[in-house]
């Protein structure tokens, strides 16, 4: 383990619609295997440990951004349903879908 | 050597002498920070760019060669419809050497796109006798 490695907030977008909640976070040099979910009570943590490296015997002219560790949480809205939840890390994004709770959906009511 | 790489901070006067709409197009991209950011390498015999580009795959980018300058442009989805759509943003990079660009590659990692442009060999080079 690297004690200085640094962590930084992965940008992030969260999308509600009818049935649940899509979240979305950049995570770019990331794998499946670098990266771990949990869920703690209602919050959601994520951590991501890059093990990208700058090429060996170049030498870096620009530097735009850092090969970087990734760690953040959110609260989950009361509505989710944990137990719905899934997970899918593809090409350095992250997409967790959430459905929401059957008891809190619309229900429709047949007009006798 | 000289090995100091244009990584084109103040291109947007270029864009803005340029076609206007895309002018906006690339400003407005650099304000909302959708610009993907970039690090360049460099040996003696190549040069290598990373770019960020989360949740992008080859057919989302394209990249275009020139003798010592590489372009590298978001390409926007076709609609049907609809045509000529402008690209979210493009970045042109200017190289400190020519490349060979039949051995230039680019590869896609987990959202990182990387692109390896080999020198040119000095096949090109003529040395003149001087009388």
């Amino acid at each position: 383990m690297n004690a200085e490695e640094k962590f930084v907030v992965p940008s992030t977008q969260f999308v509600e619609n009818p049935e649940g909640y899509e979240l979305k976070v950049s995570l770019p040099g990331i794998g499946k295997e670098d990266a771990e979910l949990h869920v703690e009570g209602k919050t959601l943590v994520l951590k991501a440990h890059s093990k990208y490296q700058n090429p060996a015997g170049f030498r870096q002219v620009a530097a735009e951004f850092e090969h970087e560790s990734y760690a953040m949480s959110a609260d989950l809205p009361e509505m989710a349903d944990i137990s719905t939840m899934s997970a899918k890390l593809e090409n350095g994004l992250l997409v967790v879908t959430i459905k929401k709770r059957p008891e809190t959906q619309p229900k429709k009511i047949e007009i006798l | 050597m000289s090995t100091i790489m244009n990584i084109d901070p103040w291109g947007f006067l270029d864009d803005l002498l340029g076609v206007p709409n895309r002018t906006f197009q690339a400003m407005r991209a650099r304000a909302a920070g959708r610009f993907p950011p970039v690090n360049v390498f460099l040996d003696d015999n190549a040069v290598l760019i990373d770019l960020q580009l989360p949740g992008k795959t080859a057919k989302d980018v394209s990249l275009t060669l020139e003798p010592q300058a590489v372009v590298i442009a978001d390409k926007p989805a076709v609609e049907e419809g609809k045509e000529g759509a402008q690209p979210a943003w493009s970045r042109r990079l200017d190289l400190p050497f020519r490349v060979n660009a039949d051995k230039a590659n680019a590869k896609f990692t987990n959202g990182i796109l990387r692109i390896e442009l080999p020198k040119a060999d000095k096949e090109g080079v003529k040395h003149i006798a001087i009388q």
